[in-house]
């Protein structure tokens, strides 16, 4: 089998379709900030999530595979590498939120401790200064592991050995350990913060789990979508199969979190907690409620539940779409209500999602396409490429 | 010379030649009662066409709890003997799903061990039958009705010796 010379090359009409989306996002945005500068910033702080929680999540996708030492997956670890890719580019989108602060958290207003008691208590976390100081340094060791993690995978290519093999999962440890600690923190700022009155204690493990769910979905997608323009020759049903199992795992882990936090809001019934709930319960909002639970748990749940379902691209394909629109509404369903106050939905939206989708996408291909598609010495290549079960 | 022993039993060492004994065997139309293996091997698998249901019955067993779970505790709580309980409406169906998930986990269980035992015709205090005690440690075996085998006996014993059993015999 020749997965030995297999590369990515972008066609540059590809490029041109994906500057051509980029055009649309900015000018999506900049009509945003013209008419409705508070449903731009919510635009903005969505779209900047979601692609960033994707990268994330294929981060955190590859280490476990390192720590786990699984087999199957090694063929195809350029992809979670090349998502990850995506990491400094959302830092810059980060740092920009501040000039869009004052739109989307209303604590940080001028004089609002001294009115709001709560948010006076909270002041010593929750301030402009400290909250960029945690975006850096988060952003600063996520983008310093990834980096050193893609050097020791390319350098793997050139040398062989086991040594790069070891050292990737030594620093794959590190890495999760300071994903699972950051990125929750980092949810926290990003989204739970936007009600800066609300609480919840399962908000930011849920967060995470959402986004190592739509990472593992995204791995998939682009990992068929390779397949059928001709690269990754060795994917199989097996492969597929666990791919689904990671996305039918995860899924049920993320309906299972989703509504142990309901759950326990809804039967405690203390204000604090309910009034997230309350706001969201009417109109449009009422029925994303349910439609996070439909897209995001039940149809991949029954969908993926066969073995003949999970191993077929064609029935995969479809749960993947729903699920990338799942984790829009979820996104959806927390920021609009904080931020924009009513659930408007048209074409700034589309036109925002479609810019950071040809984006996200540019980096990504652009990555794939720096290496060869299938590592060439790891020391588990050859299970994986005859992965059978 | 008319035996009474109904069994034909090859044990083989190893994984390698016990595939190729049985993918031999298979192809000149042996009819194979049962293969024991230390572990379970892909190939065996495909070969004795030994496709389970019992994921699909496992489905419909938990397809049949949650109704049940849902329905009884809805009956009880709002139908039957509705209680003013620290304001909340009779029908808490959030808390109900809690219960429903785990006691819905128990009865799958429970029925497919009993689905299982009954196909497998497994009590408890039945007897093992184990035709080869090294077939329960690291020996691989392939066991044959003499009956039913549709080859003939020293064809067969010819095969698997080509094909590197260790040992054949009668039992």
């Amino acid at each position: 089998m020749d997965t030995m010379n297999d590369k990515l090359i972008v066609p540059q009409k590809f490029k041109s379709l994906l500057y051509g989306l980029i055009g649309i996002g900015v000018i999506s945005m900049v009509a945003g900030f013209v008419l409705d500068p508070h449903r731009a910033w919510a635009n903005y702080l969505l779209n900047n999530y979601y692609f960033l929680s994707l990268a994330i999540g294929a981060a955190f996708f590859g280490a476990i595979q390192y720590i786990a030492q699984a087999g199957w997956s090694s063929a195809f670890k350029r992809i979670p590498e090349a998502m990850a890719s995506y990491v400094p580019v959302a830092a810059v989108f980060f740092l920009l939120m501040y000039f869009g602060m004052h739109s989307l958290f209303h604590w940080s207003h001028e004089g609002i401790t001294e009115t709001d008691a709560l948010l006076a208590h909270k002041a010593p976390y929750l301030n402009v200064p400290f909250f960029f100081v945690r975006v850096i340094l988060f952003f600063g060791l996520w983008i310093v592991l990834i980096r050193l993690l893609r050097r020791i995978s390319l350098k793997e290519d050139v040398e062989g050995g086991l040594e790069h093999f070891y050292k990737s999962e030594k620093y794959s440890k590190v890495l999760i350990f300071i994903i699972a600690i950051s990125f929750t923190l980092f949810a926290i700022d990003m989204i739970m913060s936007l009600e800066p009155h609300w609480f919840s204690g399962l908000f930011a493990a849920k967060s995470f789990i959402a986004a190592f769910l739509h990472a593992a979905t995204v791995i998939t997608l682009i990992v068929i979508v390779l397949n059928k323009i001709g690269h990754l020759r060795m994917l199989n049903h097996s492969h597929l199969h666990d791919f689904s199992r990671y996305i039918f795992m995860l899924s049920i882990i993320w309906g299972y979190f989703n509504f142990a936090e309901f759950m326990i809001i809804w039967y405690g019934n203390i204000p604090e907690e309910t009034m997230f709930y309350v706001h969201r319960s009417h109109g449009a909002f009422g029925v994303l409620f349910y439609a996070n639970i439909i897209l995001n748990w039940f149809i991949p749940f029954l969908f993926l539940m066969p073995r003949m379902t999970s191993r077929s691209k064609l029935f995969i394909l479809p749960v993947i779409v729903i699920l990338m629109i799942g984790q829009y509404t979820e996104l959806y369903y927390y920021i609009w209500p904080a931020v924009v106050h009513e659930a408007k939905f048209g074409i700034l939206e589309i036109g925002t999602y479609l810019g950071f989708l040809g984006l996200f996408t540019l980096v990504v291909t652009n990555t794939l396409s720096k290496a060869s598609l299938v590592p060439k010495n790891h020391p588990y290549l050859e299970e994986s490429i005859y992965h059978q079960f | 010379m008319i035996t009474n022993k109904k069994y034909l039993v090859g044990v083989f060492n190893d994984e390698h030649t016990l595939i190729d004994a049985f993918e031999k065997a298979l192809q000149k139309g042996v009819v194979i009662e049962e293969v024991y293996t230390p572990y379970p091997i892909h190939e065996i698998l495909h070969g004795m066409k030994n496709k389970t249901n019992i994921t699909t019955a496992a489905f419909f067993y938990g397809l049949f709890a949650v109704v049940m779970l849902i329905g009884g505790m809805y009956y009880a709580a709002v139908i039957d003997w509705p209680l003013l309980f620290g304001g909340k409406p009779f029908n808490t169906f959030p808390s109900f799903i809690v219960v429903t998930i785990v006691a819905t986990i128990l009865t799958i269980t429970i029925l497919t061990l009993f689905t299982f035992s009954a196909r497998a015709k497994i009590f408890p205090g039945k007897n093992a039958v184990i035709i080869d005690v090294r077939a329960t440690d690291d020996k691989f075996i392939i066991l044959l009705d003499q009956e039913k085998m549709g080859v003939g006996k020293p064809e067969i014993t010819r095969l698997f010796e080509a094909n590197g059993a260790s040992e054949i015999y009668e039992k």
